[in-house]
């Protein structure tokens, strides 16, 4: 009976209860019904436990230096970098947005800030280029999912804390997908671009310029490197990593760049800690809804059933994904992964795909699913940013929908696309 | 209509400070929490001294950080929810779902939250922290478990009573009388 949890929450999430209280609620009331009343505290003390973590205070502070060094103004400066290294090709704006996301993705990992921040410098500079505003809202959008596939990224934290996986073989797992899910995006662009004309934003600049730039970017540029740098040369942990961006974040912010006032810090401290609150909340809830998981062998009754379909983990690697997009469309990528990920992942593993891989295949479809219709976060954000309506938005990004998605599946029938890294620096077998 | 919002409007007075309150004490958590870590590896790398209690400092402060500011967020609509299904309704439908949601999460907040009072007097909330103390007369003494178990009692009491705000109003609006709500909750968020 307590498998009934599952479609009664699933009914609970159709009708609108927030993510939270579906999670606790429908185990609660099978519990209940089944007569395991004492058990109901198990579910209490799992959000306290799963809350009551050292990984999981990652969150907070790469939340915090995402906000920090965009309200720093340190867009900006990866903005001007980016322009005097592409905004000579055709389509220089176009590419300049996308290669801005790749290098914004390696400070914040959050696709809402990069779709505010890239969006609203980006949007109104391409339309004065002559490009339409649907489609420089568009490919915002669709670049902006890029950030929380290369590290730092907030949902594979979330993921690795849930399913007991490394931080930083999921953060190296999730590089280079990141940069083809970014390369793949500056093809479609370039093919875009002879096609419909496209302007170059600027002259090629000279290396002189180009050494500028990259002078005014480097301290921002280097937020990624000491985050991995210090993670994988075993001086920090991830969290500790984290607290490090965070203070690194203020001193480039208030004392080199001269952007970040104090009076600044309390208002962006408090948006870092609402935000973070609420993921917190969840994860907590999702380790007492993982308990619910498991006290009903759900993944057994589910495993067989999917494995009725087929027992080729080819084919079911091809449904799941599938499954990951609509899902995706509907709901934000952290809940997706922490309602879906100890319901999914131990079917998958069990099946020999490796749990790194797993990760690394849910991350980037959830994370696409950002971006697509009707429901996407960023599509909502880039059209509070640009003016023009998601519907419209809609359908300009369906082109770069479609690279994505071709990504997708070579990261899924490609393992060594994500396991490479991970294995060569030892966080993988 | 008129009781509810006689009852309505002092329980927005009172939650208009407290939570304003509860977020400057966020602020002041996660800027301590960013601290304390700093200091931890600061102390283990270049006095060569790893001390042993600042990562149990951070998640104490992280709880109370989450307690203190998650009814704000409850309170401006920040937990991840689907609305398909209350967008598709007409208005009216939309306020009855609502309601029912709303009873629902209710129910989950006072059962969570009753279950946690008794785990804070209960034998979890007597054991010692194992590196946190504060000061007494008579020297520093460990902190006690409890005080850390609070911040979600806390939490989910404060989320309730945000429920009930949230019930007042949905109460109203389905009475007619949405032109007398506050316009938005984001008024009090935007002022500080």
């Amino acid at each position: 009976m307590l498998v009934w949890f599952l479609p009664l929450f699933l009914l609970f999430l159709m009708i609108g209860l927030p993510v939270f209280f579906g999670m606790l609620a429908a185990p609660g009331i099978l519990l209940w019904l089944n007569g395991q009343e004492r058990d109901l505290i198990l579910l209490y003390r799992n959000i306290y436990n799963g809350m009551a973590s050292f990984p999981l205070m990652a969150i907070p502070f790469f939340m915090l230096a995402g906000e920090l060094m965009n309200r720093g103004g340190i867009t900006m400066r990866l903005v001007e970098f980016s322009q005097a290294m592409m905004g000579h090709f055709r389509g220089g704006l176009a590419h300049v947005n996308v290669l801005s996301s790749m290098l914004f993705a390696g400070l914040s990992g959050s696709a809402v800030a990069d779709t505010s921040a890239l969006g609203s410098m980006l949007i109104p500079a391409m339309e004065k280029e002559g490009y339409t505003r649907k489609f420089a809202a568009a490919i915002t959008a669709a670049s902006s999912v890029i950030g929380p596939i290369i590290p730092p990224s907030g949902i594979m934290i979330i993921y690795a804390y849930v399913m007991g996986e490394s931080v930083a073989a999921l953060f190296l797992a999730g590089i280079i997908p990141g940069i083809l899910v970014g390369v793949g995006l500056m093809i479609m662009v370039k093919f875009m671009a002879d096609k419909y004309d496209f302007p170059a934003s600027r002259t090629k600049a000279s290396w002189g310029e180009r050494g500028d730039a990259s002078l005014k970017a480097f301290f921002p540029l280097m937020t990624p490197v000491i985050i991995l740098g210090g993670i994988l040369g075993g001086v920090f942990t991830p969290t500790e990593a984290a607290a490090v961006a965070v203070g690194y974040a203020i001193l480039i912010g208030m004392f080199v760049l001269n952007t970040l006032k104090i009076k600044d810090l309390p208002d962006v401290f408090m948006r870092a800690a609402m935000t973070s609150a609420t993921v917190l909340l969840l994860v907590g809830a999702a380790m007492a809804f993982k308990t619910v998981v498991s006290l009903s062998h759900t993944p057994e009754i589910l495993a067989e059933f999917v494995l009725g379909l087929s027992e080729n983990p080819l084919i079911l690697l091809f449904l799941i994904n599938l499954l990951l997009f609509v899902v995706g469309m509907f709901l934000d990528a952290g809940p997706a992964i922490i309602i879906l990920g100890p319901i999914l992942g131990p079917i998958f593993v069990d099946l020999g795909v490796d749990p790194i891989h797993f990760a690394i295949i849910m991350s980037v479809n959830l994370t696409v699913g950002l971006a697509t219709p009707p429901m996407g976060l960023v599509l909502f954000v880039a059209s509070s940013v640009s003016g023009e309506r998601v519907e419209t938005i809609s359908k300009a990004i369906l082109p770069f929908l479609a690279v994505e998605i071709v990504v997708i599946f070579l990261i899924t029938f490609i393992p060594e696309i994500s396991m490479t890294i991970p294995r060569l620096t030892g966080f993988a077998d | 209509m008129a009781i509810l919002l006689w009852l309505l409007k002092p329980l927005e007075v009172v939650l208009d400070i407290v939570l304003r309150f509860g977020r400057w004490i966020a602020v002041a958590a996660i800027g301590l929490m960013v601290c304390a870590i700093l200091l931890q590896v600061f102390c283990r790398y270049v006095l060569g001294n790893a001390l042993p209690w600042p990562e149990e400092l951070a998640i104490f402060l992280m709880l109370w950080m989450t307690a203190a500011i998650a009814p704000s967020a409850y309170r401006r609509g920040g937990f991840v929810a689907l609305e398909i299904l209350s967008s598709a309704l007409p208005k009216r439908g939309a306020a009855v779902l609502a309601l029912v949601l709303l009873l629902i999460s209710g129910m989950v907040l006072y059962i969570g939250a009753q279950m946690g009072l008794s785990e804070m007097s209960g034998l979890a909330g007597k054991f010692k922290s194992a590196s946190l103390k504060y000061p007494t007369p008579d020297g520093w003494v460990k902190m006690p478990n409890s005080w850390q178990i609070g911040s979600l009692v806390v939490g989910l009491w404060m989320l309730f009573i945000v429920n009930i705000e949230l019930i007042l109003r949905n109460f109203i609006t389905l009475a007619g009388g949405e032109d007398r709500l506050r316009p938005a909750f984001d008024a009090e968020l935007t002022a500080e």
